[in-house]
């Protein structure tokens, strides 16, 4: 008979404080199967392990069951205690008497007692059944994955490349660069963003280990930590990119004026265009969607003949490509094409979106003067739709005298998002100093509920704007109300000074949340992601586990896991870029032995698991001429859909095994 | 200004106290202050409403503030539960101090006509306008209790047994 050890842990008062931690262990004691039982104040700690080890090597146990925490984040150690102490590691069976017990029920600790000692009998009945298992390992792809080109994916890729790996960065606009490359400048230096993003960018473009696949899309992977196959949908381009040479000549004979994205609507653009102007690659696209087909032609067809002329008569973009890289004739499939590749690890920085205007009624979002502050951000930078003059929106060429800043539009807000956007603060201060050093003269009010300056220097930052004149009221903005076309009355609270607040602004400036855009709800499905409370991607866990994810091999940087500034995401992209490294520099991942196996000489061979399994695991081979099922390990999860259907009980769950489930059925009923 | 003396005792009993009377979301408040920015009874001079209000209530300081008249200045417009980004319902807390106020027969001298037309007529503000309707072709007299000696004495005889018979007025 088997000879199982039981430890129960206290856990200090987590599990003490409401369990009887004595009664538990005294119980097993009575267990037929139990040969020791004993209890300590942190099982985990390096005596509690040393307890484990001792009884093996003593031979006092050859099970060891310990009645604690989560396998999720303890199993790994126990496992390590037994192979130590010279056990197989899978004769080890946890029951979970904190998270499942002493937490939920410390209300009822007589209860919560007798539901411990039934846990602990349950893994007592499975561990004295259990089998000893063996890891098996399988080669990795030596390449990886990052999907999203802003400023943590290209660090992300340029970490991964550096370290000798073949990195695909993935990006849906026609250039890398994300939301860093609208930004006018940056916080608390000041730098231009453009100036040290750039050269970056062109790093990224470069590097002879990065591909970039920009103007595509992830539709599809598939696989596991080492070995994914993933479909990229390479968007139609309608631009021949091995001869396009960036030179804009498409762009200016192009006569369609349709709204430009990366200047936040402000102003119009072709429907051939570059993204912009120091776009990496810089490479022209046609936006099919706004094409109008100049003189009538559809893609795909042959022009028309100048009856004049005898010429063919060209579209104006293809007339005036020098490098003959736009040809419409050509039956260019709309859809794009797929591009199948295979990695070992994957990072997803997909950034984040700003909330429209559109959402805050009360702040009279119909009014061209009243603006986002990424519409702010582009009407400054020099390659926005004003060449950097600041001028009022509902005019051509009006500077504005008062300005206004209103924090917390749509953050701190339970009726769009409870969380802190954490940047908005910071780079609002950021946009009043660049305007007061430009135009020392405006009046520029800032409302906050309160300034939080939590990073390097940041503090500093603030209290340098209300060193150069920048009106900082506590109180948030109540609402705008429209003067005229031009002019909005502003409705707040002075909260130190206890009075209401009222004054015209010229323009005004909605600071609003950072969200995951919808486009990254897709993508979610496609990797199997998960999302926290804040509808961010959820990291695997929140303090020791901020670059990884629920699904093995794929790693989480800059904003789509929660709004962060440009240090902390590229400090998350170079941690999610090492984390991603890992099972690429190990050469073969461990796959856990809690899988499923056929037994040949009990499979009949009638087929019915193969198209039950979810992971497309089994398949039917051929044995002594007969077809017999057969699981693929690399594929297989071992969720057990295959071992309960199989009519001639010829698949064995390991780990999971009839006896032993009924084991544990029968302890947790008697 | 003297110096506020925060004490638990006070500040428990007060939260405990508009909580009761309907100002639950109390607790929730932040201070952000976007309440008191559209609240027309605070532009009108009425500053110890909504924010302020709700500060001083937990700071403990009820029995100060009994006698302020600022809570009778609220319109009930709900404008600051419309712009609350954290679900206080602002004018819920009136309403509750308020409450509190008439309990402890600190009401405002403001709402005594109000409250006995309320119990005459049935309206808490009445303008007879039955020259004005006939202007517009409308019946003299509207619909209402104001007209209907009936409907008077049932109003009557509900506030005669409401709680607002309480505070002594009718």
């Amino acid at each position: 008979m088997a000879k199982v050890g039981v430890y129960v842990c206290h856990c200090g008062t987590n599990i003490a404080g409401v369990i009887d931690v004595e009664a538990v262990r005294a119980h097993a004691e009575t267990l037929p199967e139990v040969a020791v039982a004993r209890k300590d104040l942190f099982m985990c700690s390096d005596s509690g392990q040393e307890m484990i080890k001792q009884d093996i090597r003593d031979g006092l146990v050859d099970r060891v069951v310990v009645a604690a925490c989560t396998p999720r984040t303890h199993e790994p150690i126990f496992r390590a205690a037994l192979e130590a102490g010279g056990l197989n590691k899978y004769l080890f069976e946890m029951a979970n008497i904190r998270d499942q017990d002493s937490w939920v029920h410390a209300n009822d600790p007589e209860g919560a007692t007798a539901k411990a000692k039934k846990l602990m009998a349950s893994a007592v009945g499975k561990a004295a059944r259990l089998q000893p298992l063996e890891d098996k390992f399988v080669d990795v792809t030596k390449a990886a994955l990052v999907i999203g080109g802003g400023v943590g994916g290209i660090f992300s890729a340029l970490e991964l490349a550096d370290m000798g790996y073949p990195t695909y960065l993935v990006e849906k606009e026609p250039s890398i660069g994300g939301v860093m490359a609208m930004l006018d400048k940056t916080f608390p230096t000041n730098d231009c963003s453009a100036c040290i993003l750039t050269p970056v960018m062109v790093d990224a473009g470069n590097h002879p280990n990065v591909k970039l696949m920009t103007y595509s899309e992830v539709e599809d992977v598939d696989g596991y930590i080492g070995n994914f196959t993933v479909k990229v949908r390479r968007k139609q381009t309608y631009i021949d990119w091995q001869k396009c040479t960036g030179c804009g000549a498409c762009a200016e004979a192009c006569p369609v004026r349709t709204t430009n994205e990366f200047n936040q609507g402000m102003d119009k653009r072709p429907a051939a265009y570059i993204h912009f102007p120091q776009a990496v690659p810089k490479k022209a696209v046609v936006d099919m969607e706004h094409c109008i087909n100049c003189a009538g032609r559809k893609l795909g067809q042959e022009p028309k003949i100048s009856k004049k002329t005898g010429k063919p008569m060209l579209a104006p973009c293809e007339l005036a490509c020098p490098a003959d890289a736009i040809n419409r004739s050509l039956p260019l499939d709309p859809q794009g094409r797929i591009e199948e590749i295979k990695v070992g690890s994957i990072v997803v920085a997909t950034g984040f979106q700003v909330m429209d205007k559109g959402w805050f009624k009360e702040m009279a979002p119909e009014h061209p003067n009243v603006i986002t502050a990424l519409q702010l951000e582009r009407l400054i930078s020099a390659t926005g739709p004003t060449g950097g003059n600041l001028y009022m929106p509902s005019t051509a060429d009006k500077k504005p005298k008062t300005m206004t800043f209103v924090s917390c539009m749509g953050s701190r807000d339970e009726k769009f998002h409870t969380y802190c956007s954490r940047v908005c603060c910071m780079y609002m201060i950021k946009q009043a100093r660049l305007l007061k050093e430009k135009y020392p003269h405006m009046n520029i009010y800032m409302h906050f509920i309160d300034v939080r300056t939590a990073g390097k220097d940041y503090d500093e930052y603030y209290v340098g704007a209300r060193k150069m004149g920048v009106n900082i009221l506590k109180g948030k903005v109540g609402g705008l109300q429209i003067i005229d076309d031009h002019r909005l009355r502003v409705l707040a609270y002075d909260m130190e000074a206890g009075t209401p607040v009222e004054y015209e602004s010229d323009l005004v400036v909605l600071a609003t949340a950072i969200e995951l855009p919808e486009s990254a709800k897709k993508l979610a499905q496609t990797l199997g992601l998960q999302f926290c409370g804040s509808n961010f991607f959820k990291e695997l866990h929140p303090k020791l586990g901020p670059v990884e994810t629920s699904t093995r091999g794929i790693f989480l940087a800059g904003c789509c896991q929660g709004p962060k500034d440009i240090p902390d995401t590229v400090s998350q992209a170079k941690g999610a870029a090492g984390a991603a490294a890992v099972p690429l520099a190990q050469g073969k991942v461990k796959i856990e032995p809690i899988l499923s196996e056929v037994i040949t000489e009990l499979c009949s061979g009638c087929g019915i698991c193969v198209p039950l399994c979810p992971y497309d695991a089994i398949t039917l081979k051929i044995h002594a001429e007969k077809p017999r099922a057969e699981i693929d390990i690399t594929q297989c999860k071992g969720c057990g859909v295959c071992t309960s259907a199989c009519p001639s009980a010829a698949i064995v769950l390991h780990g999971y095994e009839d006896e032993q489930i009924y084991a544990q059925i029968a302890a947790l009923t008697a | 200004m003297e110096n506020l003396k925060l004490q638990s005792e006070k500040i428990n009993t007060a939260v405990s106290t508009i909580i009761g009377l309907g100002g639950t979301g109390i607790l929730q408040c932040v201070q952000c202050g976007a309440c008191s920015a559209v609240c027309p009874g605070v532009r009108a001079g009425f500053p110890v409403l909504c924010r302020l209000l709700i500060r001083k209530i937990l700071d403990g300081q009820l029995d100060e503030i009994i006698e302020d008249s600022s809570s009778w200045g609220c319109q009930a417009c709900n404008r600051c539960t419309e712009v609350c980004p954290q679900g206080v319902r602002p004018q819920e807390v009136v309403f509750a101090f308020r409450r509190y106020q008439a309990g402890e027969l600190a009401v405002s001298t403001s709402t005594t006509t109000s409250q006995m037309n309320m119990y005459e007529v049935g309206h808490a503000v009445f303008t007879d306008a039955q020259e004005l309707r006939q202007q517009v072709g409308l019946p003299a007299k509207a619909p209402t209790s104001a007209y209907n000696e009936t409907a008077q004495k049932e109003i009557q005889t509900l506030l005669n047994n409401s709680s607002m018979a309480e505070l002594g007025l009718f």
